[in-house]
């Protein structure tokens, strides 16, 4: 079904336009032990602002490859040439429902952010702060009483991530497992087990919402089975399509930021002792770590033929919009490369910019803070253990494996 | 000082409020409210910080 054999190379790129680069396969982005792929992926501001990548989706097809900040804010920003209709998710099934909002263009886009943006709100989300303090906390005690040593990923960041999450969605926990495995299969399954993850995430989705339908309780999946858009109840697509994104949204972008951000931490002491002596820089640290290790690729499909800064573009192609190149623009931001706890001017795309800025960034900005805090009041000074390395691997999703922390005295000697 | 608040443009970072909540008011979706904002004299600097936050550029300072 898929492979990442890669397609011929459209006849209308100029030869001296394609790029020997592949937010997938370049050096330091394939699965990498102490990898850093966020750096490896600033390679491109040696090269022009627009080139073509052979082989830059997960299916192995090509993209154009923007890599301005301030480039990415046009395309982003200009949703009517530079499209998000796609079919991702459904097209894995065969099936072409769109995922909400994601896979929507305005206006239609609008109608269901008006609806969603309330329940995610910055003053909403201030409200689950105590849940979610709670939860880490209750999550670091059980570590640290366990020893001094652990895999931040199983044992903290995802976990977390996800209560919080399912918390949302009004689900209980007993399945959290069950759930992560879904979410692990789906990212980054092979071609058995992520459609395979697909279509049980979608039965799952299918199912709680006609259970909302026939007995409605306080949470999210109840509200959106009696929501109205254009004054009509959402249909069935529209339902499953909003259940499964934000079903899958908030799973492993959350726990992957605070998984690069804690290995940062464990390699960079005098930083973690700086938010360490006065915790109040946790919050303008985060966003530097946001800015430095952020996570998502996104893609748009061109709508028209467009010629772009000298690149041909044509209708049906992909344009990506690396978060992780934008953050380290030089143009855009003082000796990118260099990470500053204390940077000010920060005005970083981690979260997209345009109309599908991340529904979910004031809870994970909440989330982020909160775990660093929780954890460095929780956790004495902490490194990479020796002997072990993380592994971490680029892609549509970036993220870190393996991660084991050691705060033992012996180890530090 | 005034900030010129082009809301079309705004896309609910809420890094304006994040800065000064008392300057920049969001709505009921945490997207900002529409019109121009006045700054007194004091609280000017927090102001600036705020339009500079902004990842869009929705937020212009006119002296
Ligand atoms: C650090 C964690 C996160 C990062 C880095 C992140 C990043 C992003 C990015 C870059 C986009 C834009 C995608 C595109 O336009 O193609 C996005 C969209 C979205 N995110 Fe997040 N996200 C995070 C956490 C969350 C959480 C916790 C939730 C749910 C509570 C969430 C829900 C969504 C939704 C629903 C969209 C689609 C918005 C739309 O299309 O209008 N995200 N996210």
């Amino acid at each position: 079904m898929e492979t990442m054999a890669a397609r011929p190379i459209p006849a209308h790129v100029p030869p001296d336009m394609i790029g020997n680069f592949s937010l997938f396969s370049s050096p330091g982005l394939e699965p990498t032990p102490n990898g850093d792929p966020q750096a490896a992926s600033a390679v491109v501001h040696d090269g022009p602002r627009i080139f073509y990548s052979p082989v830059n989706t997960r299916d192995g097809k090509g993209t154009w490859v923007i890599t301005r900040a301030q480039d990415q804010r046009r395309v982003l920003q200009d949703p009517e040439t530079f499209s998000s209709h796609r079919s991702i998710f459904a097209s894995a099934l065969g099936e072409s429902w769109q995922m909400i909002p994601l896979e929507l263009d305005p206006p239609e886009h609008g109608k269901f952010r008006s609806l969603l943006n309330p329940l995610l709100s910055p003053k909403r989300v201030m409200a689950l702060e105590t849940a979610v303090r709670e939860r880490a906390s209750v999550l670091i005690d059980r570590i640290a009483a366990a020893g001094t040593s652990c895999d931040v990923m199983t044992d903290f960041a995802f976990p977390f991530a996800v209560n919080i999450f399912l918390r949302f969605l009004g689900l209980s926990d007993d399945r959290l497992d069950e759930f992560v495995g879904w979410a692990n299969d789906l990212l980054h399954g092979d071609n058995v087990k992520r459609p395979a993850a697909a279509r049980t995430i979608v039965a799952f989705i299918d199912e709680l919402s006609a259970d909302r339908r026939r007995q409605p309780v306080d949470d999210f999946m109840s509200f959106l089975v009696q929501s109205r858009i254009d004054d009509r109840p959402l249909t069935d697509m529209e339902i499953r399509g909003t259940g499964v994104l934000l079903f899958i949204a908030g799973l492993d972008t959350v726990a992957a930021a605070i998984g690069f951000d804690l290995n940062y931490l464990a390699r960079h002491q005098a930083d973690q002792q700086w938010l360490r002596d006065d915790p109040k820089r946790i919050v303008l640290a985060a966003e530097e770590l946001l800015r430095a290790y952020p996570t998502v690729q996104m893609i748009r499909v061109a709508t028209r033929d467009v010629d772009f800064e000298g690149a041909p573009i044509r209708k049906g192609d992909y344009v990506s919009c690396a978060t992780m190149i934008a953050n380290r623009d030089p143009l855009e931001f003082a000796d990118p490369a260099r990470i500053d706890l204390a940077r000010e001017d920060n005005r970083h795309t981690a979260f997209a910019y345009g109309p599908h800025r991340c529904l979910g960034s004031h809870l994970a900005r909440r989330e982020i803070v909160v775990g660093l805090e929780e954890w460095l009041k929780r956790i004495p000074t902490f490194r990479i253990k020796s002997g072990t390395a993380p592994v971490t691997y680029g892609g549509h999703v970036f993220g870190i494996e393996n991660l084991i922390l050691d705060w033992s005295q012996e180890d530090a000697a | 000082m005034k900030i010129i608040v082009h809301r079309e443009k705004c896309q609910g970072h809420a890094r304006c409020w994040a800065m000064a909540p008392d300057i920049f008011e969001l709505d009921d979706e945490g997207y900002i409210m529409p019109g121009d904002i006045d700054v007194p004299e004091e609280q000017e600097r927090l102001a600036w910080m705020g339009a500079k936050s902004c990842p869009e550029r929705a937020l212009d300072i006119q002296k």
